[in-house]
């Protein structure tokens, strides 16, 4: 076992080399220059040349890559062309918001979805199932956005149940309740746009299982239905869906663009969105980085987390 | 052994209904208290914008809207010039020019400090216009302290006098000197880099704010200025709220959760009958335009340029974009109606599409098929590039629309490019009609159109230095005529900015609504 872990590492570190190649040519293959976002049109072709060497920008670009590559694994993720400040201070306060964000929001879907998906898969073409399948096509084709813009229409502005701004009432800012009540909505739209598809999944996996013989067995032996359902079916739909949660790593950064920008919450999904419309490319490619080296770790922990609950893949892989 | 897994479930879900249900009930109870508050004394004011100025500000090479406000909350200018007969004064008590209009003298305030103790002195003031002079410093108003390609003389007379000396006569000078926020000498002397400057994140100002917190993405917030020379601020503190989605600014404004943003047209009607929100739209002396790529081939020639005003209709682009002529007024002159010797008397191209047909027969254009540029997630761009489609459409002009994010638009803008014909924008210029000079002066900073007319170019030079005002009127007359006969410049509008602003706000209008800041003095406003 430790045999295949070892390989599935080593096979993502060449993963994650390509992708920063990938990252970083992306950007330079983009329509304007880097330089561009710093100058102004009234600047002569000597202070642009100084701006220039200043950020490096007048070495090839082999040579660039690899002043960003050290800085990233030396911790230094470079600074915001716009607004001048360190990105991987401005990470360390948004990451955080935005885990406040998703990481609850993605648990109470995963529990909620196990649960109706059971269900629906157990009562497959009878009311419960048709409910709950509607429900989940429903979820699947309301944008998210769409849905924030309802709710908060409808618990913040009519009902005044909930704030609708941001992350703290002004002058709040220590306080739980307030940063509850602001996590609120938000947590509701982003565990509604979660669920739909992991209802899916646990739904169609479960009607696999209930036509396996160990089920039958279970049948002919006289064990109730939810009794088979909860000991003995759970079980093999939840190993598929470790996989779901691995793979789900990078929406810790990107998983809440839309969300966040309605509500105002000040995450990595408004700080990305700004960057792009401004042209910060340090903050584009770090976030790039960031994401789609979190789709190769989490692809990783999946396999290796599956690898040790069911001792069966590792053979596979041989 | 089933039973009891179902039992954790369903304990699992009614503890999890529960939870949610509990912190309901405490922002509720939050929100009133709030509210009852609120209705005593708010002792803030908070402003939503839809971008964010960063942490970051410097008096010379900070240059975009919410930048500006920020600056404009933090510090004072000399004077801000906003007409002729609508000077008001700030760090300056008042500046003369000499008879030959060659010096300029301005007397300062005695009684000004800064925001960490220090006086205010003359050299502040020279400092400040030698590191906007400075190339290297990419200062925003550079160009308008440069007269024929010299600088303007900056010198300390006394400790709260400074002379300026102009190379030539410029009688746009008053306004060029102006609106130029002074930055401390003694916290920037020394730095080489004022762009960069880590001195930047905790801005030290004369304004009537203090700057106090930024919070990346969220707001930056302000405190009164108790020692402000014009008067300590009435309201404690103000706070700039960062809200990219227009939507749900506009319903946190409804419900109280900020007490100022500027609106859409389109959501205009909202707050008509509003008892918590007033409506004031003030005029910016914004012209948005159609303009003509003049590196593309397609609309070298002037017929066809004409043909497509002809077939344009001014009035349907407005309705559509603006709704409500509450909020527009339709533009004609490459000036804004606020600015000096603007006219009306210019070809209006009244909509004919017979007369565009005829044009372009006879420039040999058949079946012209042009790109129209503009900014995509902009409402209003996209409403006028529509109509715009439209008019063409009648006339036989095939209008392919280009909409691309601001940026990238305003990147291709400064280059010479053919990948669109025409395209929409807005400016935001001075009251003197010198001012528009590097917007359609041949190869000037400005000239995204790429326009060249020796004519107008040596009217411009004349202007500048014209000491008879009604021989400089007849000059500018003329200018705004042969732009506009000439076609590669279409006016469309002249809109109004929607500030929607809390009733309870008292002294707007001693306040003053002025372009771009928003606010002239915003330690006027009070609740």
């Amino acid at each position: 076992m430790f045999k295949y872990i070892f390989k599935r590492i080593m096979q993502a570190i060449p993963m994650l080399v390509i992708i920063s190649i990938i990252c970083f040519g992306l950007i330079q293959l983009a329509p304007y220059d880097a330089v561009d976002a710093m100058t102004t049109p009234n600047m002569t072709e000597k202070t642009v040349e100084l701006i220039k060497a200043r950020y490096g920008l007048d070495q090839p670009a082999y040579m660039q890559y690899f002043y960003w590559i050290k800085g990233i694994l030396s911790g230094e993720w470079g600074y915001s062309i716009v607004t001048h400040e360190s990105i991987s201070k401005d990470l360390s306060v948004r990451i955080p918001n935005t885990i406040i964000l998703v990481l609850p929001a993605y648990f109470i879907a995963l529990v909620l979805s196990v649960i109706l998906g059971l269900i629906a898969g157990a009562r497959k073409g009878k009311l419960a199932d048709k409910i709950i399948d509607g429900l989940s096509s429903f979820g699947i084709a309301i944008p998210s956005f769409w849905m924030a813009m309802v709710l908060i229409f409808i618990f913040g502005y009519q009902l005044n149940l909930f704030p609708i701004l941001g992350m703290h009432t002004i002058g709040d800012e220590g306080s739980f309740s307030d940063l509850f009540s602001h996590l609120v909505l938000p947590t509701i739209v982003l565990t509604l746009s979660f669920m739909p598809e992991l209802v899916r999944y646990v739904r169609s996996s479960t009607i696999g299982q209930l036509s396996e013989d160990y089920v039958m067995v279970q049948q002919a032996y006289g064990a109730p239905s939810i009794g088979i359902l909860f000991n003995h079916v759970l079980r093999n739909v939840l190993l598929p869906v470790i996989t779901i949660v691995g793979m789900s790593l990078p929406m810790l950064v990107t998983g809440a663009v839309v969300t966040e920008t309605v509500f105002g919450w000040p995450g990595i999904g408004t700080y990305f969105v700004k960057a792009i419309q401004g042209f910060d490319y340090p903050i584009i490619m770090a976030i790039m980085l960031l994401s789609s080296s979190l789709v190769i770790i989490g692809n990783l922990l999946s396999d290796i987390l599956y690898s040790i609950v069911d001792p069966r893949i590792k053979g596979m892989g041989e | 052994m089933g039973r009891k897994n179902v039992n954790i479930l369903i304990v699992l879900l009614v503890s999890f209904f529960l939870l949610l249900a509990g912190c309901s009930s405490k922002p509720q109870e939050n929100a009133d208290s709030n509210k009852s508050d609120g209705a005593k004394t708010p002792d803030t004011f908070i402003y939503g914008i839809d971008g964010d100025p960063g942490n970051a500000v410097n008096v010379i090479s900070t240059g975009d809207r919410y930048g500006l406000m920020e600056i404009k909350t933090i510090y004072s200018p000399l004077y801000m010039y906003n007409g002729k007969d609508n000077v008001e004064y700030f760090l300056a008590e008042s500046i003369t020019p000499s008879e030959d209009f060659l010096t300029y003298t301005a007397k300062l305030r005695k009684d000004v400090k800064w925001h960490d103790g220090e006086p205010f002195t003359a050299d502040d003031v020279v400092f400040t216009y030698e590191q906007m002079l400075k190339e290297e410093n990419g200062g925003w108003a550079r160009s308008q302290l440069i007269f024929n390609n010299q600088p303007v003389k900056v010198e300390k007379v006394d400790d709260y006098t400074v002379k300026f000396t102009l190379p030539e006569v410029s009688m746009g000078a008053f306004e060029a000197l102006g609106n130029i926020f002074i930055m401390p000498k003694h916290v920037y002397e020394g730095e080489t880099n004022i762009a960069n400057s880590p001195k930047n994140a905790t801005p030290v100002g004369t304004g009537p704010y203090k700057f106090k917190e930024y919070k990346a993405g969220e707001s930056v917030t302000f405190e009164a200025n108790q020692d402000y020379f014009l008067g300590a601020p009435k309201i404690a503190k103000v706070v700039y709220r960062i809200i990219m989605d227009a939507n749900t600014a506009t319903m946190a404004l409804q419900k109280g959760e900020i007490n100022a943003f500027a609106i859409q047209p389109s959501d205009a009607a909202k707050f008509k009958d509003s008892k918590n929100v007033s409506l004031k739209p003030y005029d910016e002396g914004r012209v948005g335009y159609l303009a003509f790529n003049l590196s593309s081939k397609a609309v070298q020639s002037k017929e066809v340029r004409q043909a497509i005003a002809y077939s344009l209709n001014r009035d349907e682009i407005n309705t559509a974009s603006y709704v409500s002529s509450d909020y527009y007024v339709n533009a004609y002159s490459i000036l804004p109606e606020k600015a000096t010797y603007y006219t009306d008397n210019v070809e209006k191209f009244k909509t004919d599409t017979k007369k565009s047909k005829e044009l372009l027969a006879s420039a040999g254009a058949s079946d012209l098929k042009l790109k129209l540029g503009f900014t995509a997630n902009n409402p209003i761009q996209q409403k006028q590039a529509a109509v715009i489609q439209q008019n063409l459409q009648a006339a036989g002009i095939t209008v392919e629309l280009v909409g691309m994010d601001g940026t990238a638009l305003s990147q291709k803008m400064q280059s010479v490019h053919t990948d669109f014909d025409m395209y929409l924008g807005g400016y935001i210029m001075g009251i003197d009609p010198d001012t528009f000079n590097s917007l359609f002066v041949t190869d000037s900073t400005a000239n995204y159109m790429h326009y060249s007319n020796p004519k107008v170019d040596e009217l411009f030079n004349q202007g500048r230095v014209e000491k008879d005002d009604s021989k400089r009127e007849a000059i500018y007359e003329e200018i705004q005529q042969i732009i506009i006969e000439d076609a590669a410049f279409y006016p469309l509008v002249t809109n109004k900015r929607i500030l929607a602003i809390d009733s309870r706000i008292k002294g707007i209008e001693d306040a003053g609504l002025v372009p771009v800041y928003t606010f002239e003095d915003m330690s006027q406003l009070s609740y």
